[in-house]
């Protein structure tokens, strides 16, 4: 059955926890995910992050499953981090909602690829990622402007304005670190993992991006009292 | 202290990845050396106005247009959501 396009109605049952050792059924791929191992936060993790670990874990089983409703329960929990992402890296609307569709249709693609080592987060940002670098290459992105917002007093859009520019301005690889670990607050070790580069090696992207960030903006800054 | 060890050191308190005994003496420091607090207080400010100047969010018609876009490709979305965590479990009460 192909998961998504037909199938049961029914809503996904809660299955509990992922079992700790795989089982028979389990070994198959996609049957199961291991939740990525909890750093310091996770005693500080919030109910609606608790909450949408559980309804992750549902979803997911339910995709496996072949449960039409799946991707939708996963969109709602990461469509808007996923457009987030998208929109960030690629600066302009129109092709993040495209990235966004993609990287959910690619999900639903390759659910038979879902891993019982990785976290379903590390793996979907994988897949945005790289639809948004394919896309900068194809279109040369990076050489045009971002969407601009008036959205509130001119000088407070202006700065806006300013601070996207710059992020977009940015090298790829500081970028990223910029947008995963500032601005999602995304783990260095999740961040890392997305990009498939050393904890260290993201932490000085990460350090370096900031301080480009920092020229980048230059004057403004002094304004931004 | 040389430049590098500072600049490494500047690096960790603007991502308060330093600890706080290490940060007030690093701040203890830039008070009597401009270069490095101006490097301490623009690093901080940039990584404020990122954040600040931020507010990319999925609208509702770029949902719609998004999910139009999964439909015309074939796939099936639902638009839904599971049970609220809260109505999954009966947890014990106490008290």
């Amino acid at each position: 059955m192909r998961v998504g396009q037909t199938g049961s109605k029914n809503r996904p049952k809660v299955t509990g926890k992922p079992p700790d050792k795989p089982s028979t059924e389990a070994e198959k791929p996609g049957l199961y995910f291991r939740a990525s191992k909890p750093d310091q936060t996770t005693s500080l993790m919030s109910s609606s992050s608790k909450d949408e670990t559980l309804a992750e874990r549902r979803w997911l089983n339910a995709l496996a499953n072949g449960d039409p409703n799946a991707l939708g329960g996963l969109y709602e929990i990461y469509g808007d981090k996923i457009f987030r992402y998208t929109y960030r890296m690629l600066g302009n609307r129109a092709d993040a909602e495209d990235a966004t569709a993609e990287t959910f249709l690619r999900v639903l693609r390759r659910s038979a690829d879902l891993r019982a080592d990785g976290a379903f987060k590390t793996w979907i940002f994988r897949i945005a990622r790289n639809l948004c670098i394919d896309k900068m290459r194809q279109h040369k992105l990076l050489e045009l402007p971002p969407d601009t917002h008036y959205s509130g007093v001119e000088e407070r859009a202006a700065l806006k304005i300013t601070v996207q520019q710059a992020l977009q301005d940015l090298q790829v690889e500081y970028r990223e670190p910029l947008i995963l670990c500032d601005l999602e607050n995304i783990s260095a070790k999740e961040a890392a993992e997305m990009l498939s580069i050393s904890v260290p090696a993201l932490k000085s992207r990460l350090y370096r991006g900031r301080r480009a960030l920092r020229d980048k903006l230059g004057g403004s800054l002094e304004k931004m009292t | 202290m040389n430049e590098g060890i500072y600049k490494k050191l500047v690096d960790l308190y603007v991502g308060d990845e330093l600890p706080e005994e290490i940060m007030e003496d690093l701040e203890a420091r830039a008070m009597n050396d401009p270069e490095l607090s101006h490097d301490m207080y623009t690093l901080r400010r940039a990584l404020q106005a990122l954040r600040e100047n931020d507010d990319i969010r999925l609208t509702e018609e770029s949902s719609q247009r998004i999910l139009t876009k999964m439909r015309t490709a074939g796939a099936r979305v639902e638009q839904n959501s599971p049970d609220p965590a809260h109505l999954q479990y009966h947890l014990p009460m106490h008290g």
